[in-house]
């Protein structure tokens, strides 16, 4: 179930035009690339959510691999997982990886696993 | 690793280069011109015998305004900021890097200047007759990139330089693509200053560039310190080079394009140049023919250099750089390379692309590499 909300006048109000949805019982805060403005608000069920919205009809074993491996990642290290750390991490290549979602790494499993958007214009 | 990402720093610098810089630095790293020492004069000798060297190099007309800077962007700062007064006009180019974009929308922003930026053509070209009819009466600077550093294309200088001179504007040179590529004369090109960086297609260390000005034109200083002359007074000296240098010189870096502008000598430019735009062609030819690959700019090769920029259809140029990197080995440059209203230009605004830029060491078998590897990214969806 979710439920958008306009920006202005929620918490989330001059933070970089994003939005607050309501999503899984709750406040969602999203920046303007569709990205958790907070990583700690991430959760199974928002992934699953997002998923949906991006074409993924369900999320399988091999999707949560992937999604699992950069979150732990992340939370250990502060950062995302080098490109080779990432493939050896979930014994795929790059290019499966990519292929198994349909927004790509960056902006599709990246952002499914509640990382924060990378804000390098390369990204 | 295959290094094609040349275009952001020449990747492995010579390691001559880089062993005579710290050999160098090892025996004569003072404070050059500080002291009353011997190895600070020493050092100041090497410091000034570099300075005459870029003069050459770019066809400047006294070495004193051989001014050091951190980098191109350090240096595009100074000559913009230190030039431009209330009220007056720049022209600039779509092809530029937020380099000269950033100080010129910052003094817009803060009401000083207004700025007009002349298009490119389709295949990443400006027209000199764009730059005559930008220029207004109020117009105080010309800023210009000799080479984009997104589409690689090479701009008609001296036919700009002759528009600038005529109408009585200074133009700046910003040569971050070209210094050490592509044979320079500002003097024959009616160029009043030109911005390089060392760490590029020089083959410096990074930290190090500068500005080259032309005897006939000032820059006013826009930061203040330490000079070792002209010390007992108050105000910043108004001597070339200090006027525009504060604080102690990167002699390191100094030292190390001295030893990149040596390199370079015995190597020959030209035929850095012509190796480098070999491999390039390569790879755009080898990737035209693929299917779902989109290429931008055109194959005019003897206006360019070795930059090529791709996309895959379907395909982030961000996720397409991840998979070179991660499965193939490459690494390339993605997003939108520091110029955005050349990607506006392109469509690419959003994203950006993939960009492919030779260096010195590349060879073909790495560029084949790389066509193979694009063909089978092209084909995974």
């Amino acid at each position: 179930m979710t439920q958008d909300e306009t920006t202005p006048g929620s918490a989330l109000a001059g933070r970089d035009s994003g939005k607050v949805r309501f999503l899984a019982g709750r406040e969602v805060f999203f920046d303007a690339d569709g990205f958790l403005a907070d990583p700690s608000q991430w959760s199974e069920e928002i992934a699953d959510l997002l998923a949906r919205e991006s074409g993924i009809e369900r999320l399988e074993k091999d999707h949560w691999q992937v999604i699992r491996f950069i979150r732990d990642y992340y939370l250990q290290n502060g950062r995302a997982p080098l490109h080779r750390e990432l493939k050896k991490g979930v014994g795929m290549s790059l290019m499966e990886i990519e292929i198994r979602f349909p927004g790509g790494i960056k902006q599709g499993a990246r952002l499914l696993a509640g990382l924060p958007n990378p804000k390098s214009c390369g990204m | 690793m295959i290094y094609l990402d040349n275009a952001a720093t020449t990747f492995p610098k010579p390691r001559e280069v880089l062993e005579r810089m710290v050999d160098l630095y090892a025996a004569k790293g003072v404070s050059p011109g500080r002291g009353g020492y011997d190895c600070a004069q020493e050092a100041d000798e090497l410091v000034s015998g570099v300075r005459k060297r870029l003069c050459r190099f770019f066809g400047g007309d006294d070495p004193d305004r051989v001014i050091f800077a951190a980098n191109a962007t350090d240096a595009l700062n100074l000559v913009i900021q230190g030039t431009v007064k209330p009220g007056g006009h720049v022209v600039s180019s779509q092809l530029e890097h937020n380099s000269v974009l950033r100080p010129l929308q910052h003094l817009r922003e803060a009401g000083l200047i207004d700025y007009d930026l002349v298009p490119f053509d389709g295949q990443g070209f400006l027209d000199p007759d764009d730059f005559s009819r930008a220029i207004r009466p109020q117009t105080q600077l010309a800023v210009l990139t000799h080479t984009s550093n997104v589409l690689g294309t090479i701009q008609p200088v001296e036919a700009i330089g002759a528009v600038c001179r005529e109408k009585g504007v200074p133009l700046v040179l910003d040569t971050a693509q070209s210094a050490g590529l592509v044979s320079i004369d500002i003097s024959a090109w009616g160029v009043s200053a030109l911005a390089f960086t060392g760490h590029k297609s020089l083959l410096g260390p990074t930290g190090i560039g500068g500005l080259i000005l032309r005897k006939s034109f000032d820059v006013r200083p826009t930061r203040f310190g330490g000079t070792g002359i002209d010390s007992q007074e108050l105000i910043h000296t108004q001597t070339y080079p200090h006027r525009l240098e504060a604080g102690t010189l990167n002699i390191l870096g100094i030292l190390g394009l001295m030893s990149a502008l040596e390199y370079l000598d015995k190597q020959g430019m030209e035929e850095i140049l012509r190796r480098e735009r070999a491999l390039a062609r390569r790879l755009w030819e080898g990737m035209a023919g693929l299917k779902r690959i989109k290429l931008y700019g055109g194959p005019a090769w003897d206006r360019r250099v070795g930059v090529v920029l791709a996309n895959i259809e379907g395909m982030l140029p961000a996720d397409v750089g991840a998979i070179l990197d991660g499965d193939f080995g490459i690494a390339t440059r993605v997003g939108l390379h520091c110029a955005p209203l050349v990607h506006r230009t392109l469509g690419t605004g959003r994203a950006g692309g993939v960009r492919f830029s030779v260096g010195p060491f590349n060879t073909e078998e790495e560029i084949d590499q790389a066509v193979e590897a694009m063909a089978r990214i092209s084909r995974s969806r």
